[in-house]
């Protein structure tokens, strides 16, 4: 894909680096870091339900 | 994996180093989500949070008529707000200081779906998954097959035809992206066919929550079709907890998320296969990228999906005790609260996602893409319907 052509805005679209739907810088880190958020949550959970 | 991988290269521009400034953002959307769907015990001078309100406001004479005629809850409410703030309040585009905090939508979204997990047993999973895997290989397989065709019959580009047979087929957005450098797709071309999948999506979205409970069909059944024939993960997520908000094993999101999961799955597949159509075509040799089932199977598999299978494990372990399975002991109490938590997470994610549907990117579809799209999308999204219907007697309940 040419890197000069705009995709999208900055919408769910949009395959431009700086205006993607997303912190990560791609992806496969954005799984990685739902995977470590999701852990955390869980983790949380547990503790908080420990008798 | 290192922190480094969950951002850029350069320190500055790395996840971690930019969450503090996604916070104005994220309380944005908190405050937002706290004033729809309230919490327990909120009570501000009265007021217990706009959904509470509308189950108890009269209108045309009748108690909770907006909730039992117009089925809004807060799914669709935070959806709306979130359009609201980008295409109203904000002229089209979500303020820099606010739009790290909007950004972490999609995290939410994908955490929320590892969390799911804990509705299944590998059983559920085993039984479900395979009548998944049949219904999603077969409408996925059938879509590429029409666009390939109408995008012949109709004089498409390849590569424009290419991206459009895996965004109408699979996974929208994703399947679009991943798909244009094998195809040699131009950006306009995939800016043409993300806004073509995100305009029908939005439109089933929306009205699918309505037909479901006008047909009477069950959590089962809805979740069936709209995980077949809806074409982008949130959309599918927005649309099941829109007509069921409840977060439980079988209802509406427990049924569409593993069909969602199959067809995030299917990605890698659809891309190769795609890719090895559009070289079979191709007279020119050019520089484009041509990779092998193996490399795409690795560098595209969605990567949370693990996550999932992880909690699934764990759930039919027993590690956060009973999982409320029906017909077994009640849930405990770590499950409740995992669930409480999901119906936030998700919030918090299709808030965000409604913020990222621009109504001025919309307009960029036109054309014969538009004609395709409408055509496949309609077909699949209602083809979808009638198989749910015919095979409803074997549809396993969890």
């Amino acid at each position: 894909m040419a890197t000069n052509e705009k995709v999208g805005s900055e919408t769910m679209g949009s395959a431009d680096a700086k205006s993607k739907m997303t912190l990560f810088k791609d992806d496969r880190s954005e799984d990685w870091g739902a995977i470590i958020v999701s852990i955390l949550i869980v983790a949380v959970i547990v503790v908080i339900n420990m008798k | 994996m290192s922190v480094q991988a969950m951002g850029s290269a350069s320190g500055k521009d790395s996840f971690l180093a930019r969450l503090p400034g996604a916070i104005p953002g994220l309380a944005l959307i908190v405050i937002t989500l706290v004033i729809i769907k309230g919490y327990p015990g909120m009570d501000i001078f009265g007021f217990k949070g706009i959904e509470a309100w509308m189950k108890t406001a009269v209108l045309f004479g009748t108690k909770g008529w907006l909730v039992q005629v117009t089925h809004l809850n807060y799914i669709l409410l935070g959806i709306l707000a979130g359009m609201l703030y980008r295409n109203v309040i904000f002229s089209g585009t979500i303020p820099a200081v606010l739009s790290d905090g909007f950004k972490l939508a999609r995290l939410m979204i994908k955490t929320g779906i590892i969390m799911l997990g804990s509705l299944y047993t590998v059983q559920a999973i085993v039984q479900l998954g395979s009548m998944a895997i049949f219904l999603i290989g077969g409408f996925v397989v059938m879509t590429i097959v029409m666009v390939l065709w109408l995008g012949k019959v109709m004089g498409l580009d390849r590569s424009m035809t290419g991206v459009l047979a895996n965004a109408l087929s699979i996974c929208g957005v994703s399947a679009a992206v991943a798909t244009s450098p094998a195809v040699e797709a131009k950006g306009a071309q995939v800016a043409y066919a993300i806004a073509t999948i995100l305009g029908f999506g939005i439109l089933t979205m929306f009205i699918s929550p309505f037909i479901g409970h006008a047909l009477g069909l069950t959590d089962l059944q809805y979740g069936a079709w709209v995980g077949t024939g809806i074409l982008n993960s949130g959309q599918v997520l927005a649309a099941c907890l829109a007509f069921n908000p409840n977060v439980a094993p079988g209802t509406a999101v427990s049924v569409g998320e593993i069909w969602n999961i199959m067809r995030v799955i299917s990605i890698p597949f659809a891309v190769f296969a795609v890719t090895v159509w559009y070289w079979a075509g191709q007279t020119s040799g050019t520089s484009a990228q041509k990779k092998s089932l193996g490399t795409l199977l690795v560098e595209k598999f969605p990567v949370f999906v693990l996550g999932f299978m992880a909690m699934v494990l764990l759930t039919s372990f027993g590690a956060f005790g009973d999982a409320g399975i029906k017909g077994g002991p009640p849930a405990s109490a770590t499950i409740k609260m995992l669930r409480d938590v999901m119906q936030w997470v998700f919030g918090f994610g299709l808030v965000g996602l409604g913020a990222y549907i621009d109504i001025k990117e919309l307009a960029r579809a036109g054309g014969t893409p538009l004609k395709i799209g409408l055509l496949v999308g309609v077909t699949k999204y209602v083809l979808a319907l009638v198989v749910v219907f015919l095979i409803k007697d074997y549809l396993v309940a969890i």
